[in-house]
């Protein structure tokens, strides 16, 4: 390998500036084997691009198919937790290769249409105005927990058709499983803990809608066992995924995106100036500081690629930071230009497994970031310590407290 | 008689996530970038192409009337 970079993916470093370390094997060892975690990474947007596009090489059944120990560590009195989490999670489409992957996705892939989201967007956006109305009345909020954190939740538990007055549990439930990509230690409490309550509440309510089929969500969902797609169990861990697919990410997405928007005020200021923006303003967002950093595949068969031989069951990481910042692909990469355009980042993803709820996130991005300048065109950080979860996949902020006086 | 269509993918959006030819696969193929081509617009009836046009999940399916050039999609 020829490079002298070290293989600490979770090195404070690496984790407070991504776009440095990956930056710099995307130039020097664009398909790295990493041995401290036994995976090989890659960096280059055409690539990760090509990777995902063969779903057939690189199987997505990677909790099925991985036998290997989950990375960072957990106590050995978690494995067994472990056991029942990687079981649970097997059962998500997104860990499915064709053609199940195919059937079970397009049980719900008709509800997400870009058309149909646009329907939507009056809901989001009443939901972001009573959101900033509360943190108005304060005069200073922490975007992730205030406003980042429950929005998602709320959204998406509005289109499973979940009761109003569940909302707190179910917040409370989906902040467990935001465990899933924060490389504690003890994470396997919580996330089990999380996974089993909502399965509990959420398998009454699947059975309700099997019988009394409605127009929302979980309704939708459930049909895909009425129609030989899915299984309950399976119903049940799917209904648990789009709760979860959504959370971190789009939390994620408002939090770096405000970020990015504050530490770029001639941007902030053209935003505020032109509304019409805030489409390409979302999607530069998602480029320069994409919400998931990496995500992993399986090698299905050996595989070529660079003069490396990535042999069959190898894991293989995908770095979404640095591949949109890639300088093959994107002139001036690492600049920050909410007028970007073509913009083809990957922050979703490419190929069969293209992130189902894309338009959504959008949406919510959309309108938070207009919502943002809109309201409070002062804002800014009340601190210039800024903190990130020790996680290779999500690019998650601690906290980002912010005023506006 | 139906109408003849006109039916293009937009290179610069198609993400290759083939639902296109999934749900019309008469009309779509996956090139060798696995991204979608139309090889035949009267491969499956307009309203199927109409779904898979509708389906996608960035808009990169364009449908038009061949002989009007009226946008469908
Ligand atoms: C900014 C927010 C979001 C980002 C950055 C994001 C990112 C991604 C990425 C990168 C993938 C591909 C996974 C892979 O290839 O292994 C994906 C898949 C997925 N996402 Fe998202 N996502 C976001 C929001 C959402 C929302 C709001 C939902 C809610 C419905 C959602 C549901 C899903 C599902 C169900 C999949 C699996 C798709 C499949 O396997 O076919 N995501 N997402
Ligand atoms: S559905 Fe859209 S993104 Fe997917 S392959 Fe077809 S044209 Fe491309």
């Amino acid at each position: 390998m020829a490079t002298t970079i070290h293989d600490d993916l979770f090195a404070p470093d690496v984790i407070a500036d991504p776009y440095g370390y990956f930056g710099r094997l995307r130039a020097e060892d664009p398909v790295h084997w990493n041995a401290k975690y036994e995976v090989w990474v890659l960096t280059r947007y055409d690539d990760i691009v090509w990777l995902i596009r063969h779903p057939e090489l690189f199987s997505s059944e990677v909790f099925k198919r991985d036998p290997r120990p989950p990375y960072p560590p957990i106590p050995e009195a978690d494995v067994e937790m472990y056991g029942f989490v990687r079981e649970f999670f097997a059962d998500f489409f997104i860990q499915h290769d064709r053609p199940s992957h195919t059937e079970m996705r397009m049980v719900t892939h008709s509800y997400f249409t870009p058309r149909a989201m646009e329907a939507w967007r009056p809901m989001v956006r009443a939901a972001i105005k009573d959101l900033l109305d509360d943190a108005e009345a304060k005069g200073q909020m922490d975007v992730m927990q205030d406003f980042a954190t429950p929005l998602p939740v709320l959204v998406i538990a509005r289109m499973l058709g979940l009761p109003e007055q569940d909302r707190r549990f179910i917040r409370e439930l989906a902040q467990k499983l935001l465990f899933i990509g924060r490389g504690d230690l003890n994470r396997m409490r919580p996330l089990t803990d999380g996974i089993k309550g909502l399965a509990d509440y959420l398998s009454p309510l699947i059975k309700e809608r099997l019988a009394h089929p409605g127009d929302d969500l979980l309704s939708v969902l459930a049909s895909g066992e009425t129609r030989g797609a899915f299984s309950r169990d399976e119903v049940v861990a799917n209904a648990v995924l789009l709760l979860l697919a959504g959370h971190e990410t789009t939390i994620n997405l408002i939090c770096n995106g405000t970020l990015a928007l504050i530490r770029h005020p001639e941007q902030w200021a053209l935003l505020q100036a032109s509304s019409g923006l805030a489409v390409s303003a979302t999607e530069e967002c998602l480029r320069y500081d994409p919400p998931v950093k990496s995500l992993q595949r399986i090698a299905a068969e050996d595989v070529e690629l660079r003069g490396n031989v990535l042999r069959k069951l190898d894991r293989a990481r995908w770095f979404i930071p640095s591949a949109n910042r890639d300088p093959a692909k994107f002139p001036e990469p690492d600049r920050f230009d909410i007028t970007r355009d073509p913009n083809p980042h990957v922050a979703f993803g490419s190929g069969i497994h293209h992130c189902l709820g894309a338009t959504l996130a959008r949406v919510e991005g959309q309108e938070a970031f207009s919502a943002l300048v809109d309201r409070f065109p002062a804002l800014h950080l009340t601190t210039e310590e800024l903190e990130y979860q020790p996680s290779i996949t999500f690019r998650s902020l601690k906290a980002l407290p912010v005023t506006w006086n | 008689m139906a109408r003849a269509l006109r039916v293009r993918v937009d290179h610069t959006r198609c993400v290759g996530n083939a639902t296109c030819t999934t749900i019309a696969p008469g009309v779509f193929k996956l090139n060798d970038d696995r991204q979608s081509e139309a090889i035949n617009s009267v491969g499956e009836p307009e309203e199927i192409i109409l779904k898979a046009a509708e389906n996608c999940p960035v808009s990169a399916i364009r449908v038009e009337d061949a002989a009007t050039g009226e946008r469908l999609f």
